[in-house]
């Protein structure tokens, strides 16, 4: 009976959401401290869910105990597991910064409920097996996401929150008519059922026209050139630990996880829709990449980068090849740490000095050492410098691309590489080295939960590399490409596990 | 696994280096003995591993290091100049010594890390660690201009390590294997020839070749002395010529255009930087800029094609890591004692510092290729390798032997200038506290400017035949004879021949009176510095607009690039205008070109 495990996932936090809201005002520090836990916990069963993934395979749990495909499924397979621990050992490691980085905000509770709600969707996204149901969750995620954007309620964050509403909703609306056709064509809203029936009536024009409407509004959600115009407003203007969020696992569970589940595991992965993926990913990362190296708001310049970074992700995943694959997903990791720990690294320069100018910094290694040498780190991984966790990634999408025959991709793969050098080396030049700003010379270093979190974020920057050498990765990264390589046997898989 | 030397020498100096870096500044003392147990002890482990060659050190069904003779001569080289650069930070560095040391272990280790490779993946990854250390040790002293500088050398060596990259890609695409010594590719189709290029061009990054040189006298310039001397000056091109040798003869069959690539890119490098040293100001600007050149010869070597250019572009290599290193610990040394590397401050320091002024001079006439010094011999042997290479694979071979040539007549020609200008002349205002550094700083020095000599004289007898010529594994052939003792012997002679006649004439006639202009004391004006030697080449035809467009970064890939890219990222930002309905059209537009894609 482990797949009573699966439902754990969306009503831990969502209890979370509900009591805060409910006490989180009247006790003072509970927001804190039961925010903290239950990402905790979320962490745990993640891993946990490895484990369980790995000896008792595919788990499905029956909502209401109506089999599908008349009721809600929850799927949890290696590709789920995967994103749930990267999800939820990023929510963890934020949770505890914002207890130090929110105290400068009203009502901390309320971000902590918001925070909650955002991540019940992303879960929900992650581990539902039915169209409709991953609707309801991702709507859930954005709407939550669009207050979160907002916190602030000055005029910059109102302008971007308003922004990435309008552009969000216009994702959403497209993806639901495309859930819609689909529904109209195979009569079901099961994913698997949807793979089988799709299997029997072979592709048709609806088929082609509903991969568009889910490219266009998952690519959105996922920021893909030219879907990415909200990312660079709504990214820089949240707080800083929700920045993290967005760009560290929003984007790439609303986007990148949804799209790629539904074209390998129920649509199926043609080559039309795998050069889309591809093409997409390539202009994405090399236009992000010259849009950021131009900024000087630091967190504007990192918002840009992850559109950038999710290029590389699709790349990587588009090619299909079973190399390819494994890199993009392991980039879709190793993205989430060094972003978020960037993230979090410009939340505590503003923290202590109050700008996000890049201009205005400089020598602030001498004053906030934790925050410099963590940064450092970061922007040694996204830079792909061996041996941090960027370049192990990047070097696998590379010699994938290559060995698929795309060595054109591969090229535009090398310069977006060397200009995201080039913009961290401006970072670290401009915030970190050179002659301390007399303005800040009595600055402090950030208070301890933010240390700690950046801390422990940058550790895993250095060790996760070896997350890709076969006995470690036989066992989380290998499992999980082995479901996108496996396709659209998602159904028999699926089906199977029901039995 | 854990007694295998090769495994031992590149991860006992790395784990020590981690170790370092949390050492405070406090146990100064501590750090000194680590670092020195851990360099002298690498000296020793590579010694050991050239005598017990060839090694190897499999993992996973492959040989990931796999010793030969030319790694193993890189090797003891390594552990060399890092032992002797260490012995010199004891006393330069004054600040983080720990995270200093630190780096500078980090980088020994990664440094036979590479040379020890026969993996590709493990020789990039190496290879790229070290892009890392150098853009931290130039950075370690904090200073704006440092940063400026350590920023630029990350991003064109990180950037090329991204080619070399994609070169091994396209490596392993043709030959399915990632082992060096499986490699054996003919250039014979565009993708062959772009991986060469690709690789070719992350070794001329790493030593400082035209177009990929800017970095080198930006660091010379403004990183820390040592720094410049361990790094661009000896470990880097160590390692970047080496790996130029390890493509050129060992993974790709060259033929007649990748040897002319060779020879062209490494005569423009000669010429080009010689003749921007000829005018520079800045003592380790001038000495960056001939490290440049000096590369040329080496890549002209290389590209001969014949064993005794290789062998000389080999020993050229080891040549310039001595004298060069040994240019910039004396230079450190002028400016840790007289407070500046500005030449128009700097003048008759010779009485002073009289071992700096020696070793400095052995070193300049080194790098000038005067005889019997050792880079008279390099130099020596590119230029028969020219000659023998002359046919009709090589047609232009009097061009780049007339390069080679002109572009030694420039160096001797602005170490002269250099030499006057800090040591010989009269002394310059504010240099009178100048004392002679304590032994941990003159100790290298003196050992590398005996290198130099011995090297020159016993050319034939200890460095070609005991490093050189194992390592091409060809019988070198010599088409001209120069006997190095014999014309020691009689240079020696020369040099007494004129010492009699001097001292027939009696020296001391004469009477030193102070110059006067208009009654008054005239201190400085009478005082021939130097630095102007050559403004009037600035001023010719033709060398004027090269020196306005160098003044200007023309010449610089990196300020190039830049320009481009920042003009490219503008015209993007302007198209981000901020406005909602834009964008909403770009979506909308985009699907209609992906229904268009998708649905045609």
């Amino acid at each position: 009976m482990k797949e009573n495990l699966i439902p754990i996932f969306v009503i831990l936090p969502l209890a979370g959401a509900f009591l805060i809201s409910l006490l989180g005002k009247r006790i003072r520090g509970f927001s804190d401290i039961f925010s903290n836990i239950i990402a905790f916990l979320l962490l745990a069963l993640s891993v946990y869910s490895v484990f369980v993934v790995n000896s008792v395979g595919v788990m499905v749990y029956k909502v209401g105990m109506w089999s599908p495909p008349i009721g809600i499924s929850l799927v949890l397979d290696s590709l789920s597991s995967f994103m749930l621990v990267t999800i939820n050992l990023i929510a963890f490691l934020i949770m505890a910064y914002a207890a130090n980085y929110m105290e400068g905000y009203t009502a901390k509770w309320k971000f902590y409920v918001l925070f909650l709600l955002m991540l019940t969707g992303m879960e929900g996204v992650i581990i539902t097996g039915d169209m409709f149901n991953l609707f309801v969750f991702l709507e859930m995620a954005s709407v939550a996401s669009y207050a979160l954007v907002a916190y602030g309620t000055e005029a910059e964050e109102l302008e971007a929150s308003f922004k990435y509403l309008i552009m969000s909703s216009l994702g959403s609306l497209f993806i639901l008519l495309g859930i819609a056709f689909i529904y109209g064509y195979t009569s079901t809203l099961n994913m698997a059922d949807i793979a089988n029936v799709l299997l029997q009536k072979g592709p048709g024009n609806i088929v082609l026209f509903v991969s568009v409407l889910f490219i266009m509004g998952f690519g959105l959600k996922a920021a893909l050139v030219p879907f990415h115009a909200w990312l660079p407003d709504a990214h820089p203007a949240a707080p800083a630990p929700v920045s993290a969020m967005l760009s560290g696992v929003l984007i790439k569970a609303l986007g990148v996880y949804a799209l790629v589940r539904i074209f390998y595991s129920v649509i199926g992965s043609s080559p039309g829709i795998l050069f889309v993926l591809m093409f997409l990913g390539a202009i994405s990362m090399v236009v992000g990449v010259f849009l950021a190296i131009g900024q000087w708001d630091m967190k504007r310049l990192l918002a840009y980068h992850s559109i950038s970074q999710i290029g590389y992700i699709f790349l990587g995943i588009g090619l299909g090849t079973p190399l390819g694959i494994l890199g993009g997903l392991f980039h879709l990791f190793n993205h989430s740490v060094f972003k978020s720990l960037l993230f979090l690294n410009a939340g505590a320069v503003e923290y202590s000095t109050g700008t996000r100018d890049l201009r205005e910094m400089g020598g602030l290694k001498e004053r906030m050492p934790v925050t410099a040498g963590t940064s450092l780190i970061a922007s040694m991984s996204i830079a792909g410098i061996p041996p941090f966790n960027g370049f192990w990634s990047k070097l696998i999408i590379i010699l994938a691309a290559v060995q698929a025959g795309h060595p054109i991709y591969a090229a535009f793969a090398v310069i977006a590489s060397i200009l995201t050098l080039a913009s961290f080396a401006k970072v670290q030049k401009y915030a970190f080295f050179g002659k301390l700003n007399k303005k800040f010379k009595d600055i402090k270093e950030v208070p301890v939960f933010m240390r700690g979190s950046m801390i422990l974020l940058a550790a895993i920057c250095i060790i996760s590399g070896i997350l890709v050498i076969p006995a470690l990765s036989r066992f989380f990264l290998g499992p999980a490409t082995d479901v996108l390589v496996n396709g659209t046997d998602y159904a028999k898989t699926v089906f199977g596990a029901i039995r | 696994m854990l007694n295998n030397p090769l495994l031992l020498l590149v991860s006992v100096p790395i784990a020590a280096g981690i170790l370092c870096l949390f050492l405070p500044d406090r146990l100064k003392a501590v750090t000194r003995l680590l670092v020195f147990a851990v360099t002298s002890a690498s000296l020793a482990g590579s010694v050991y591993v050239f005598i017990k060659k060839p090694l190897y050190w499999q993992c996973c069904g492959s040989n990931v290091f796999l010793v030969d003779n030319l790694s193993a001569f890189i090797g003891m080289g390594i552990a060399l100049f890092a032992l002797l650069t260490a012995i010199y930070s004891f006393g330069f560095i004054e600040k983080s010594f720990g995270r200093y040391f630190g780096y500078v272990l980090m980088t020994l280790g990664s440094s036979f890390g590479v040379a020890f490779a026969n993996d590709l993946l493990v020789l990039l990854t190496f290879w790229g660690f070290l892009g890392g250390t150098l853009y931290l040790l130039v950075n370690i002293q904090g200073t704006d201009k440092a940063s400026a500088a350590a920023k630029k050398a990350l991003i064109v060596i990180g950037g090329t390590d991204a080619v070399m990259l994609f070169g091994i890609a396209l490596i392993w695409n043709i030959t399915g294997t990632f082992s060096m010594d499986k490699i054996n590719l003919s250039l014979d189709g565009p993708t062959a020839y772009i991986a060469f290029l690709c690789l070719a061009i992350a070794a001329f990054a790493k030593a400082g070749v035209m177009p990929f040189h800017s970095w080198v006298p930006d660091v010379a310039e403004d990183g820390p002395t040592p720094v410049t001397a361990y790094l661009p000056a000896s470990l880097d091109k160590l390692l970047g010529i080496y790996l130029l040798s390890r493509v050129a003869l060992h993974m790709f069959v060259m033929n007649a255009v990748s040897n002319t690539i060779l020879l062209a890119v490494g005569a423009v490098t000669i010429i080009f930087a010689v003749v921007i040293a000829l005018v520079q100001h800045n003592m380790k600007r001038l000495l960056g800029y001939h490290a440049v050149s000096q590369v040329g010869y080496m890549v002209l070597g290389i590209g001969t094609g014949t064993a005794i250019g290789i062998a000389g572009g080999l020993f050229h290599m080891l040549n310039h890591a001595i004298y060069k290193s040994c240019l910039f610990l004396s230079g450190g040394n002028v400016e840790k004692k007289a407070g500046t590397a500005d030449l128009a401050k700097l003048g008759g320091l010779a009485k002073y510092m009289p071992v700096t002024f020696a070793c400095f001079m052995v070193a300049s006439l080194s790098i000038s290729g005067i005889p019997p010094f050792n880079g008279f011999v390099s130099k020596w042997m590119i230029y028969q390798g020219i000659i023998e290479s002359a046919g009709a694979n090589n047609p232009a071979w009097a061009l780049w032997l007339a390069c080679a040539m002109f572009g030694s007549a420039l160096t001797l020609a602005s170490f002269m200038k250099l030499l006057h200008t800090i040591f010989l002349g009269r002394q310059a205002k504010g240099l009178k506290d100048v004392r002679e550094v304590g032994f941990s700083m003159s100790f290298p020095i003196i050992v590398l400017g005996g290198l130099c000599l011995i090297f020159g004289v016993f050319a034939f007898k200890i460095p070609i035949p005991l490093f050189i010529a194992p390592s091409i594994g060809a019988g070198i052939a010599y088409l001209g004879i120069w006997k190095s003792v014999i014309a020691t012997i009689l240079i020696i002679v020369g040099i007494l021949a004129g010492l009699l006649i001097y001292l027939r004439f009696k020296p001391g006639q004469f009477r030193t009176v102070k110059s006067f202009v208009g009654g008054e004391e005239a201190d400085d004006l009478g005082r021939v510095s130097g630095v102007e030697f050559y403004d009037t080449i600035k001023d010719m035809k033709g060398f004027k607009t090269l020196y306005k467009k160098e003044e200007t970064k023309s010449f610089d890939i990196y300020e190039v690039a830049s320009k481009g890219t920042f003009s490219f990222s503008k015209l993007l930002q302007w198209l981000h205008n901020g406005i909602l309905p834009t964008y909403l059209v770009w979506c909308l537009m985009g699907m209609i070109v992906l229904f268009f894609l998708l649905m045609k």
